[in-house]
């Protein structure tokens, strides 16, 4: 077992809420696409290894 | 919405130095470095993935025959609960190495939100596990949540949605077929390229990761011939009541919108199949049309019905939302939120696509490769575009496209990060994954095995098993309210017997 005694005397598992309610971001819109930063996203793409995915091999899953 | 659901994501795993022979291993490592509250031990009464829906049960499920090659004689033969390396963990979630992927079923949730909440959650759990095991062997690992190697291999992200087994199982094919057919409309994670169709032209964008991986109607096969509609037969609670819907042919969603309503409007349509709605939709040849749709991205193109009229793919999901409209709305906000991102998301695919870049996966990521696939002149199958679209899914936070256009705040939020937080470690209050959890957290020393549908412990001397089978409706509230009270396994052992619900 991956069970210490201190985690077992903790107190009861919080909910994570206590009722159903609306996603936090409120509900739909319209769309309005703005123009984000996009400084770190490219930092990021130019991270990319070019021939990842030629290597990129998986098993087969369900 | 009233019913329970949850997501499966088989992640893809990438270790330096090592292949995709190494896979199996890997993923158990990486599930074992789970450091959390956790108990070992799958109970798997009740399960049989050979069971079909129809009414039989096959000798055998078919398997893809291409991964023998990464089957080498020197690994060591194990046992099945050995190579799982099953971990449930204190958020009633199961953690566990499936075919060399890890993978994360995330625990029973009644909310859409809650849902969306504990599968984000699944990804930093899986990336701390990887992170963790990269640091004791100095060999990096990257996980990446997408459903392709786009060398013809697939792995899946699984929805279960609980339903009455009333509906009789060719309502339920056929009145599904069409929806899934068309759904990737909106819930497509999107793909550079073409997978398993020799003689297409493979220069081109895709809805889905999935399509091109289905290849029959109905099947309880998962793993090879893939069908749009998985028959098997695991209910995970009372089998005269209830069926679980095991859906296979969606895809992995980064966007939190895209994941609610991929899985809101399946809800929604399973709702209706159980008010006796049956789809006026009958595609002549579903299989096809699924792989046609995920290639036109001008939702133009009709297909054709049975009896020789044809249907666009916004016009199937619209006789499928106009009927929710109709029946349901108003009942509560969760459905209204979908039915009316439903419809905003079918009105501007009409117009203008790239005016959802900031909630539909495979807007997002098309704006992103196709940008630079122009500039560099390449086409949509080159390695370095789909070297992109794999990074658009790694769940690195600092490395991941996806999250580099979430903390641009270029992606639409329904989570706040706190929420994805506590559902590392905190069940859903309204089903029996509670029960699951606080169970796993406070007595987990006393647990010998732990199930979706029962918990077997040790306790004085003898074996009881907490039959979890019929606690699925949302009077398990009350049940989870009394648990919470127990502070000594005796406590716990007392109600469970006092609601008649031990063996």
């Amino acid at each position: 077992m991956m069970i210490s005694g201190e985690e077992r005397r903790q107190a009861p598992v919080a909910p994570v809420s206590p009722v159903r309610k609306e996603g936090d971001g409120g509900g739909p819109s319209e769309p309005d696409v703005k123009r984000p930063d996009t400084s770190d996203l490219l930092k990021r793409m130019r991270r990319v290894d070019p021939d990842a995915a030629r290597r990129y091999r998986q098993r087969s899953g369900q | 919405m009233d019913r329970l659901i949850g997501i499966e994501t088989e992640y893809g795993i990438v270790v330096d130095g090592l292949s995709a022979a190494d896979w199996v291993n890997e993923s158990m490592a990486v599930v074992r470095g789970y450091s959390g509250s956790a108990v070992q031990g799958w109970n798997y009464r009740g399960e049989d993935a050979r069971r079909d829906m129809r009414g039989f049960t096959v000798k055998s499920l078919n398997t893809n025959p291409d991964d023998a090659v990464f089957d080498t004689a020197s690994r060591h033969p194990m046992s099945h609960e050995e190579e799982r390396s099953d971990r449930i963990l204190a958020n009633g979630a199961r953690f566990y190495n499936d075919h060399g992927h890890p993978e994360y079923a995330t625990p029973e949730c009644r909310g859409l939100f809650d849902l969306v909440a504990h599968d984000r959650a699944g990804e930093r759990i899986v990336l701390d596990s990887a992170l963790r095991r990269a640091a004791s062997t100095s060999r990096g690992v990257t996980i990446y949540k997408n459903n392709t190697d786009f060398h013809g291999s697939s792995y899946g992200t699984h929805e279960g949605y609980l339903m009455r087994r009333s509906v009789e199982t060719s309502t339920l094919i056929s009145t599904l077929l069409p929806f899934f057919a068309s759904r990737c409309v909106y819930a497509g994670a999107g793909k550079a390229g073409v997978e398993n169709a020799s003689g297409t032209d493979a220069d081109r964008y895709q809805l889905s990761q999935r399509a091109d991986f289905v290849a029959v109607e109905a099947s309880v096969d998962t793993l090879h011939n893939r069908p749009l509609v998985n028959t098997r037969d695991e209910p995970h609670a009372t089998p005269s009541k209830y069926r679980r819907l095991h859906v296979i042919c969606g895809d992995a969603n980064m966007s939190e919108v895209a994941t609610a309503l991929k899985v809101g409007s399946t809800a929604l349509v399973l709702q209706l199949l159980e008010d006796g709605w049956t789809s006026p939709v009958k595609l002549r040849d579903p299989v096809r049309t699924a792989r046609n749709i995920s290639r036109d991205l001008s939702f133009k193109l009709a297909y054709e019905q049975d009896g020789g009229t044809s249907i666009r793919a916004i016009d199937m999901q619209r006789a499928y939302l106009t009927a929710a409209e109709q029946r349901f709305a108003g009942c509560d906000d969760e459905t209204d939120w979908v039915l009316q991102e439903w419809r905003t998301v079918l009105d501007v695919l009409e117009t203008d696509f790239t005016k959802l870049a900031d909630r539909l996966d495979w807007v997002a990521k098309y704006l992103l490769l196709d940008e630079f696939r122009q500039e560099e002149g390449l086409p949509w199958n080159d390695a370095h575009i789909q070297s992109l679209d794999l990074a658009y899914h790694n769940i690195d936070r600092n490395e991941g496209l996806y999250y580099g256009l979430e903390e641009a705040g270029a992606m639409r939020r329904l989570v706040t990060d706190s929420r994805v937080d506590a559902a590392v470690s905190c069940p859903p209050s309204d089903t029996r994954a509670y029960l699951r959890g606080l169970i796993i957290k406070r007595f987990g020393s006393a647990v010998k095995r732990t199930g979706w549908n029962g918990i077997l412990f040790h306790h004085n001397g003898e074996d009881l098993l907490f039959d979890m089978n019929p606690l699925v409706e949302a009077n398990v509230r009350v049940l989870n309210e009394e648990f919470a009270t127990a502070q000594t396994l005796d406590e716990v052992v007392n109600i469970i017997r006092r609601n008649g619900q031990s063996n």
